[in-house]
């Protein structure tokens, strides 16, 4: 049994904050720390951004948003209409370097922000045409500042 | 939210630009900062302080941001996107943090996890607060 919320904004930086505040609202309404929270908010902005920029390139579009929680776990999904990219497998950068900041939250310190932030990052084609990408994360409590 | 920035100057040994963040740095703003910092390089400040205190977030477009001040305060060009992340560290390695005219001040804790998780806290000084970095940089 569980709970779930949806938002749906256009493809635009300027809704970014809306997207911030939509997942740390969640996290925290199912019981997740504020660290979670924070990871979270931090994994989704690097994707939704990712989607924005480089993937609807300006073009009108929409970012969906899910929350969810079953079993102790957070599950964030991020669609969009936009070809088909997986940060899961997108060029791992040499461990030897850190990645590059790019402009707009590219794909160097972003993707490494998106995996290193979330427990579990799986990606899928979506149905019709886009990305479905999944953040899953256990819950832990308000009380746990261990992340 | 949107974010405020607001610049301050200060004279003395060498001139400072006080630069604080108030809200959240992400992608739709980030390029604002920048202007802020080119504006006071061209304006005479040589150190500046990033003070960071009211910032609840920074997206990677924000490290890109401090990234950039840190070479406009250097008197170089503004980093290329695709200049590449090997130049970055150069500039680390090659550049104690300490001796840095760009410190960070009283960063909240998930701004200063953002920082070590991705190296580039390596390039700032750190400061808790704006009065102790504007003292690290005008040796007071």
């Amino acid at each position: 049994m569980g709970e779930s919320r949806r938002l749906a904004v256009a493809a635009d930086v300027d809704r970014l904050a809306e997207i911030r505040s939509f997942v740390r609202d969640a996290v925290a309404d199912f019981g997740g720390s504020k660290r979670l929270a924070a990871d979270l908010v931090q994994a989704v902005d690097e994707a939704a951004c990712n989607a924005i920029v480089h993937g609807y390139r300006g073009r009108p579009g929409e970012i969906e948003v899910e929350a969810a929680v079953r079993d102790r776990r957070v599950e964030i999904r991020i669609l969009d209409r936009c070809p088909v990219f997986d940060p899961t497998t997108a060029a791992n950068p040499d461990p030897r370097r850190a990645p590059r900041p790019t402009r707009s939250g590219g794909m160097g310190v972003g993707i490494q922000l998106l995996r290193s932030m979330a427990g579990e990052v799986r990606h899928h084609v979506r149905p019709g045409g886009g990305n479905v990408l999944t953040l899953v994360h256990a819950i832990d409590g308000p009380g746990d500042e261990e992340g | 939210m949107a974010m405020t920035i607001d610049v301050e100057r200060l004279e003395g040994n060498p001139p400072l630009a006080v630069v604080s963040l108030d809200g959240e740095l992400d992608a739709s703003n980030y390029e604002r900062v920048i202007e802020a910092v080119r504006a006071a390089y061209q304006d005479g400040a040589r150190g500046l302080v990033l003070d960071l205190a009211n910032l609840t977030f920074m997206a990677s477009s924000g490290l890109f941001a401090l990234h950039s001040a840190v070479r406009i305060m250097r008197g170089d060009t503004p980093p290329d996107p695709d200049a590449g992340w090997g130049a970055l560290h150069e500039m680390a390695a090659d550049h104690d943090s300490t001796a840095s005219n760009v410190r960070l001040a009283g960063s909240q804790e998930a701004i200063a996890r953002v920082l070590e998780r991705t190296g580039m806290s390596r390039l700032f000084g750190l400061d808790a607060t704006r009065d102790d970095a504007i003292a690290a940089l005008q040796g007071a």
